[in-house]
C-alpha cells in the first residue's frame, strides 16, 4: 500500500541526519519547538530554538522529507487569550512561516482558527482535540484544519471513521502505536500535565507521575488492557485504505533505533517480535511482556466488530491469556519466558 | 559487587515479590546510593505494587528487602516505602542507612505514616 509516514524527530540533529540517510519511508518528520512559546502535549528529547529548526526544516527538504512542528499543548493556562501570549503566539508562528516549516499541529480550537485565518501553513488538528466523531471533524475542517489526527480512542470503530471520512474532504491522519490504554480515564488530566511540564514557564516539579504509575499498575495486573489499545498492527495498515493513506508514528522520547524499527514495520506492513517493541507508550513493558504480534493476525476481524463493549466479547482476555508471555529473571543467565498467567497465587513463601 | 550480581540481586527481588502476592510486578530499577550527608543504601523503584500489598504482607516483605539489603552489603535499620501520597501507589522500596542527622528527623516522627509520601517498615530506634 502507497502510505505517507510521519515520523518523530529523535531530539538531535546528528540523529536526524542518521535517520534520514537509514530510511527511505519517510514522508515527513515532525518535532516539537521550544517549550517557552506553545508548549506541547508530550515528552520531547529535543527542545530546538528558531535557528535550530531552520537547520532541520533545511536539511528534511535538502532530503525531500517534510517537516511538522508540534505545537500541541492541550492546556494553555489561558495564555493563548491574552494579549501578550497572542502576540508572542503570532511572532513565534511568523517565524515558523518564515523558515519554511511544512505543517503546524495545535489542539487548542483557537489557535486552529488563528493560524488558518492569519498565516499561509497548512494547520493540522492534534490527536490531542480528540476528534471522534463526523460532527467535531466538520467542525475543525470549518475553522480551517487541512488536516485532522483522528482520537485514537476510535481507530477501530470503523463505521465512526467512515463516517467522518464522508463527512471531510480534509486530509486525516492516524496515529498508529499510540499504545495508550482503550478510553482511557487519565487523558484529559494527563495530557495537561503534560503541556505545563512542557510549556512555557511556571512548570510543576513532581517526584511522580501519577497518570503513568496507575497506567503500568492497571495493565501489570490486566495485560488485555494491552491489548484493547486502539493501536493498529503494520499488517493492518490495509484494512484502514478507504480512511486515509496517511499514519503516524509515536515515539518523541524513544531512540533513533527504536524509532527506526517502528519505521520499517510500518513500512513493510509486517513485524515478526514483540508487539511492545512497537509501541509509543507504555514503553516500560517491553521489559515485562513479550506479545507475539504474529499471534495476532486475524484479530482486527473480531476487533471490528467488537470495539466497543469489552464485557460481552472477552476476546482480548482470551487471547492475551494465550500469548502473552513474562519475562522471567530478566538480565541474568536464568532469563526466560513464562506464561504471564502462571504467576498465581500458591501461597505465601517464607 | 560486579554488575552481574547487582542484575541478579534485582531479579531475584522482583521474582521474590512475584511469589509472594501470587501477581506481576516489576522492579524496573534497582540503585546503590549514597548520599553526601553520609546515608547510604537502595532504592528499588517497582510498578505494579501498592500500599495494600504491603499491608497485607508487611512481614514477608520486610524479610525480603533484609535479605536483599544483605546480598547488596548494606545495613538496614531503616526500610521504608515511598507512595504517591494520597493514592494505593508505591513508587519504591528503600532500605537506608541513616546518618545522625537524617537519623534524628525520623526518629523523632511516631506511626508508620510520618509523611503522607513515607510507610515505614522498620525504623531501628537507637539506645539513648
Amino acid at each position: 500500500m502507497n502510505k505517507k509516514l510521519y515520523v518523530p524527530h529523535p531530539g538531535h540533529f546528528d540523529g536526524l541526519q542518521q535517520m534520514l540517510d537509514s530510511s527511505k519511508d519517510i514522508y515527513s518528520i515532525y518535532m516539537a519547538g521550544s517549550p517557552d512559546y506553545i508548549g506541547t502535549g508530550r515528552v520531547n528529547l529535543g527542545h530546538a530554538g528558531l535557528e535550530e529548526v531552520a537547520r532541520h526544516t533545511e536539511y528534511c527538504h535538502s532530503k525531500n522529507v517534510k517537516i511538522e512542528m508540534v505545537l500541541n499543548s492541550s492546556c494553555m493556562g489561558g495564555q493563548q487569550l491574552t494579549t501578550e501570549g497572542y502576540n508572542l503566539i503570532h511572532w513565534y508562528i511568523s517565524n515558523l512561516e518564515d523558515i519554511g516549516v511544512d505543517t503546524v499541529v495545535v489542539a487548542d480550537p483557537y489557535l486552529i482558527e488563528m493560524i488558518a485565518s492569519e498565516f499561509n501553513i497548512p494547520v493540522v488538528v492534534s490527536v490531542l482535540a480528540f476528534v471522534d466523531s463526523p460532527q467535531k471533524a466538520e467542525f475543525f475542517e470549518q475553522l480551517g484544519a487541512s488536516s485532522i489526527v483522528i482520537d485514537s480512542n476510535v481507530n477501530r470503530h470503523f463505521d465512526v471513521l467512515e463516517a467522518i471520512r464522508d463527512a471531510v474532504d480534509c486530509e486525516l491522519k492516524l496515529l498508529v502505536n499510540e499504545g495508550c490504554l482503550y478510553r482511557c480515564p487519565f487523558r484529559y488530566a494527563h495530557f495537561n500535565f503534560f503541556s505545563h511540564v512542557n510549556g512555557p514557564p511556571p512548570r510543576p516539579n513532581v517526584q511522580d507521575d501519577y497518570y503513568y504509575h496507575k497506567c503500568l499498575t492497571l495493565r501489570i495486573n490486566d495485560p488485555s488492557l494491552i491489548l484493547k489499545s486502539p493501536f493498529i498492527r503494520p499488517e493492518d495498515l490495509k484494512e484502514y485504505a478507504h480512511i486515509t493513506d496517511v499514519f503516524k508514528i509515536g515515539g518523541r522520547s524513544h531512540f533513533i533505533n527504536w524509532i527506526l524499527n517502528c519505521v520499517n514495520a510500518y513500512a513493510a506492513e509486517s513485524y515478526d517480535g514483540n508487539l511492545m517493541d512497537l509501541m509509543d507508550c507504555p514503553k516500560d513493558l517491553v521489559d515485562l511482556f513479550n506479545i507475539p504480534n504474529k499471534a495476532l493476525d486475524g484479530a482486527i476481524e473480531q476487533w471490528k466488530k467488537h470495539s466497543t463493549v469489552c464485557h460481552t466479547c472477552g476476546y482480548c482476555e482470551r487471547k492475551i491469556s494465550e500469548i502473552a508471555q513474562m519475562y522471567d529473571h530478566m538480565g541474568t543467565t536464568d532469563e526466560k519466558l513464562v506464561q504471564w498467567n502462571t504467576i498465581t497465587k500458591k501461597g505465601i513463601e517464607t | 559487587m560486579n554488575p552481574e550480581q547487582l542484575l541478579r540481586i534485582r531479579a531475584d527481588l522482583e521474582d521474590g515479590i512475584r511469589r509472594l502476592i501470587g501477581r506481576a510486578v516489576m522492579v524496573i530499577e534497582l540503585d546503590l546510593f549514597a548520599l553526601p550527608c553520609s546515608c547510604s543504601g537502595y532504592t528499588a523503584n517497582l510498578r505494579g505494587f501498592q500500599v495494600d500489598d504491603i499491608e497485607v504482607f508487611e512481614e514477608h516483605i520486610l524479610k525480603l528487602l533484609e535479605s536483599t539489603a544483605e546480598a547488596v552489603g548494606s545495613p538496614s535499620n531503616f526500610v521504608f516505602a515511598r507512595i504517591i501520597p494520597g493514592t494505593q501507589e508505591i513508587a519504591s522500596v528503600n532500605v537506608r542507612n541513616l546518618c545522625p542527622r537524617c537519623y534524628s528527623d525520623f526518629a523523632s516522627t511516631s506511626g508508620k505514616r510520618p509523611r503522607p509520601d513515607i510507610y515505614i517498615l522498620r525504623l531501628n530506634k537507637r539506645k539513648k
